[in-house]
């Protein structure tokens, strides 16, 4: 796959976004309310609790995890399981397949455009907020490094999630179930409705076995230096799970493709 | 109650359109940007129909077709002039107006997906208040027209395009319309199908009374359903006469077909007034060996043509 | 000479249309049993997120473990309706965009009333026993007596809080016939309705405001439960929330219905 079509790809998803005017406009206001919901619901909870740090968590502490984390979360947010099932359910899959280029890396690079975009438009600005409002709570150094390396790898596992749930609509025709089951078990597991601190220790361990907290947790607390492995050990951990999920997406999804042609859809 | 189905006058509708600029910068400056023009989609369209009339509505995509019909179906209200369908003002009364009107819109069917037939036409029954008798005479004037027994169980998930159709258009005229408007229903249909629709459409026609406005590119329904076209173009009505009145302008102009060595056919149009249709014979036998020749009066769909090419009728 | 349409003629077509919808969605089957799971696994995830946070910190603003179940109970159940009845919000988009939303213009019936009987979410009954569950056992906890007038009192409340999400996602929702690319307004205000099981009490100042007229999931379960929590002295907003929900019903319909005048139907 040459690199003009790679950057032709990524220019026309950005314009796609940028022609949502309005629509980005409230999406940006709607995230920034969700962010104070998460501060007061936060600040009535440690209020409540009658000492300022909680697992190792002070309020600041979870407030700053908590609104990078709905930034990140917006960074990596891919509509592949919704679009991809609209695309089965109307039959455009079959022209999408017929395309000369292989179906995984279109995607991929598809959506990218997007996600240039929106990290611009909401992480980075997040990120400068957070920063002026805890007065330069957030260290700045190499870790701003591992982050960026970390956050690649999390865009990756997030997508190779994505094509795994994705390609099991190629068997149900469902839309919404297996999307929120996907997001529901994503967002709870990967610390990033709550912040992995605070999972009693059985938990926390079953969690750290899964990959989902390489999509958040990881990135984030390398942001934070809040890790408590060394950088290296975690971004192998990472680049482990990449390689995991994207072979066995690929496996899967060969295997339903091929099943899909001989039924005939 | 009047004899007109459809009275407009002076109708006029313009879409506010938001100027996009090219390229990167482009989409940013947009993103910030209030700039916006006027599209006239269309101006100064007048259309009298009278009850029971089909009249084949023409024109090439963009020409502002969709635009009337949405109007004269209610669902957009003119920017100017005056609408009045069935004797009332449909935008201003939609309910009203969609009892008395059935529509084929589009390629997408109105009816429930997953539905047998007749499920689907017993809920536009109650939909639509129909009588019981008055569903039961039009359920076997169906069966009288068309052979609807292979259709009326299956869900129309799993009908052919052509049998889709016929379900649609039947589904339009079930609640017995004043007014039906059909977009393009013989679109991708084989040449059964196309004569099998066309024959239920005058057949209800003739039954029912039923005022017919047929959008369509294609000349065979025109030729077999309509005798009087209303051409629409660029937001404006160019034609609306009947159609050997339209012959008759173009009276000169002959279909020359030429059956060459190799067995095809070439065919080209000419006007008798400006060429002299031997001299074409005589150019073509040099160059090729002639087999067969037919001279036929101009189609409708060349007519058609010319007229979308500006030349006036 | 137009035909009258009551309140009966609507209540039979919506029946009608339900059921086909029903038929339809379980003859695919396997759909069917994904969507229930994911229903499930939503609710066991919900109250996973619960127990983390309660086994953290025992009490929230003055409520205790208890009496937040029984606003979480509350909230499930005040959402069951949205989610059953007016599920059909989440395609307003794409067929605005493909034009296919032409088609509910078409006939002698209201058009809300028609898009939205066209879809009925089963899945939502599962939420319900889960909510139904949750607040049995809270309450029993909480020991409330179960006498006609908090019987009477808890059907109110849930009345009222049901019609606030209804109109949060209506508006959410037509907001595509104004603005491209707005589905995502939609993802949030579904999100934001996880914190409506948590105490408005948490808000203070100009988001107090916000988050009770303006984007209401105060209404959603705080405010009508203290009806039944708070019997003797709850706040004036309690016993003023079915109008109020009835009030905010009737906005979001009003302007759904306008999307759909000012819509000029052409499409993407």
């Amino acid at each position: 796959m040459n690199p003009r079509k790679l950057i032709a790809l990524t220019r026309a998803g950005i314009m796609e976004s940028l022609q949502f005017r309005l629509g980005t406009f409230c999406t940006l206001i709607g995230n920034l309310l969700y962010i104070v919901l998460v501060y007061f619901l936060w600040k009535a909870i440690y209020a409540s609790s009658g000492s300022d740090t909680v697992n190792g968590m002070t309020f600041s502490d979870t407030m700053i995890y908590l609104v990078l984390a709905t930034a990140l979360f917006n960074f990596l947010e891919m509509f592949i399981v919704w679009d991809m099932s609209r695309s089965i359910q109307s039959g455009k899959i079959i022209l999408d397949l017929l395309k000369p280029m292989n179906y995984r890396r279109y995607t991929f690079w598809s959506y990218s455009g997007s996600h240039v975009v929106l990290f611009v438009l909401t992480f980075i600005p997040t990120f400068i907020v957070v920063m002026i409002i805890t007065h330069g709570a957030i260290p700045l150094g190499f870790n701003l490094l591992w982050f960026i390396v970390s956050t690649i790898l999390a865009l990756v596992i997030n997508f190779s999630i994505e094509m795994l749930v994705a390609t099991v609509c190629l068997y149900t025709e469902s839309t919404w179930g297996i999307n929120i089951v996907k997001e529901t078990i994503v967002l709870l597991l990967s610390g990033a409705s709550i912040p992995l601190a605070f999972f009693p220790e059985k938990l926390r361990r079953i969690v750290s076995y899964l990959p989902f907290r390489a999509v958040y947790d990881i990135p984030l607390s390398l942001l934070l230096k809040k890790n408590t492995s060394c950088e290296i050990a975690l971004i192998g951990l990472q680049a482990i799970w990449v390689v995991v999920l994207t072979a066995a997406g690929i496996i899967f999804w060969n295997i339903s493709v091929r099943k899909i042609t001989v039924n005939g859809g | 109650m009047a004899d007109e189905a459809i009275i407009m006058k002076k109708i006029c509708k313009d879409f506010k359109v938001l100027n996009r600029h090219e390229g990167l910068k482009g989409s940013i400056r947009d993103l910030f940007s209030r700039d916006y023009r006027i599209i006239s989609a269309v101006k100064d369209v007048d259309l009298e129909v009278k009850r029971g009339e089909i009249i084949g509505y023409l024109g090439p995509n963009g020409a502002g077709k969709s635009t009337t019909i949405k109007m004269m179906t209610g669902v957009l209200e003119p920017t100017s002039g005056e609408i009045l369908v069935n004797g009332f003002v449909p935008y201003k009364d939609r309910t009203r107006n969609c009892e008395n009107i059935g529509v084929v819109f589009g390629q997408r069917s109105q009816l429930w997906w997953s539905l047998p037939l007749i499920e689907s036409f017993k809920l536009l029954r109650d939909i639509y208040m129909v009588p019981k008798k008055e569903y039961e005479d039009m359920l076997e004037l169906y069966a009288s027209l068309v052979d609807i027994e292979p259709v009326l169980h299956k869900p129309v998930r799993q009908m052919s395009l052509g049998q889709r159709t016929l379900s649609d258009i039947l589904a339009a005229f079930l609640h017995n319309p004043k007014i039906v408007f059909l977009d393009e229903p013989t679109i991708g249909l084989d040449v059964s199908m196309k004569s099998k629709i066309r024959d239920l459409i005058s057949g209800l026609n003739r039954e029912k009374n039923t005022t017919v406005i047929l959008t369509t590119h294609d000349m065979g329904d025109v030729d077999a359903l309509c005798r009087r076209i209303v051409i629409i173009d660029k937001g404006l009505k160019i034609y609306d006469n009947d159609i050997d009145h339209l012959k008759s302008y173009f009276g000169s102009y002959r279909t020359l077909k030429m059956k060459l060595g190799d067995d095809s056919w070439e065919e080209m149009l000419i006007d008798e007034k400006t060429t002299d249709i031997m001299d074409v014979i005589t150019k073509a036998q040099k160059e090729h060996r002639i087999k067969d020749i037919r001279l036929e009066e101009i189609s409708t769909e060349e007519v058609i043509k010319k007229i979308y090419e500006g030349e006036s009728a | 000479m137009g035909k009258r349409r009551g309140l009966l003629f609507y209540l039979s077509i919506y029946r009608k249309i339900l059921i086909q919808d029903l038929k339809s969605k379980m003859s695919y089957r396997a759909d069917f049993v994904i969507s229930t799971i994911g229903m499930v696994l939503t609710n066991v995830a919900g109250f996973i997120t619960f127990y983390i946070l309660f086994s953290n910190f025992p009490s929230i603003n003055g409520w205790d473990y208890h009496h937040m179940l029984f606003l979480y109970g509350f909230s499930l159940i005040a959402l069951t309706p949205v989610q059953c009845f007016f599920d059909n919000n989440w395609n307003l988009r794409f067929m605005v965009q493909s034009g296919d939303f032409i088609k509910y213009c078409f006939r002698p019936v209201n058009v809300f009333f028609y898009f939205m009987s066209e879809v009925f979410d089963a899945k939502g009954l599962g939420q319900l026993a889960f909510g139904i569950g949750t607040l049995v056992y809270a309450w029993s906890h909480i020991g409330i007596a179960v006498t006609f007038l908090t019987m009477a009192k808890l059907i109110l409340a849930l009345f009222a809080a049901s019609l606030f999400m209804i109109s949060i996602m209506n508006i959410a929702a037509a907001t595509c016939f104004w603005i491209q690319g707005s589905g995502y307004v939609m993802v949030i205000m579904f999100r934001f309705k996880d914190y409506a099981k948590y105490p408005a009490s948490i808000f203070e100042g100009i988001f107090r405001i916000i988050f009770t007229f303006i984007i209401p999931i105060a209404f959603v379960a705080y405010y009508p439960s203290l009806l039944i929590l708070e019997p003797d002295s709850f706040p004036l907003l309690s016993i003023l929330s079915p109008v109020i929900g009835i009030i905010f019903f009737i906005i979001s319909y009003l302007f759904w219905m306008l999307g759909v005048k000012k819509y000029d139907f052409t499409g993407s």
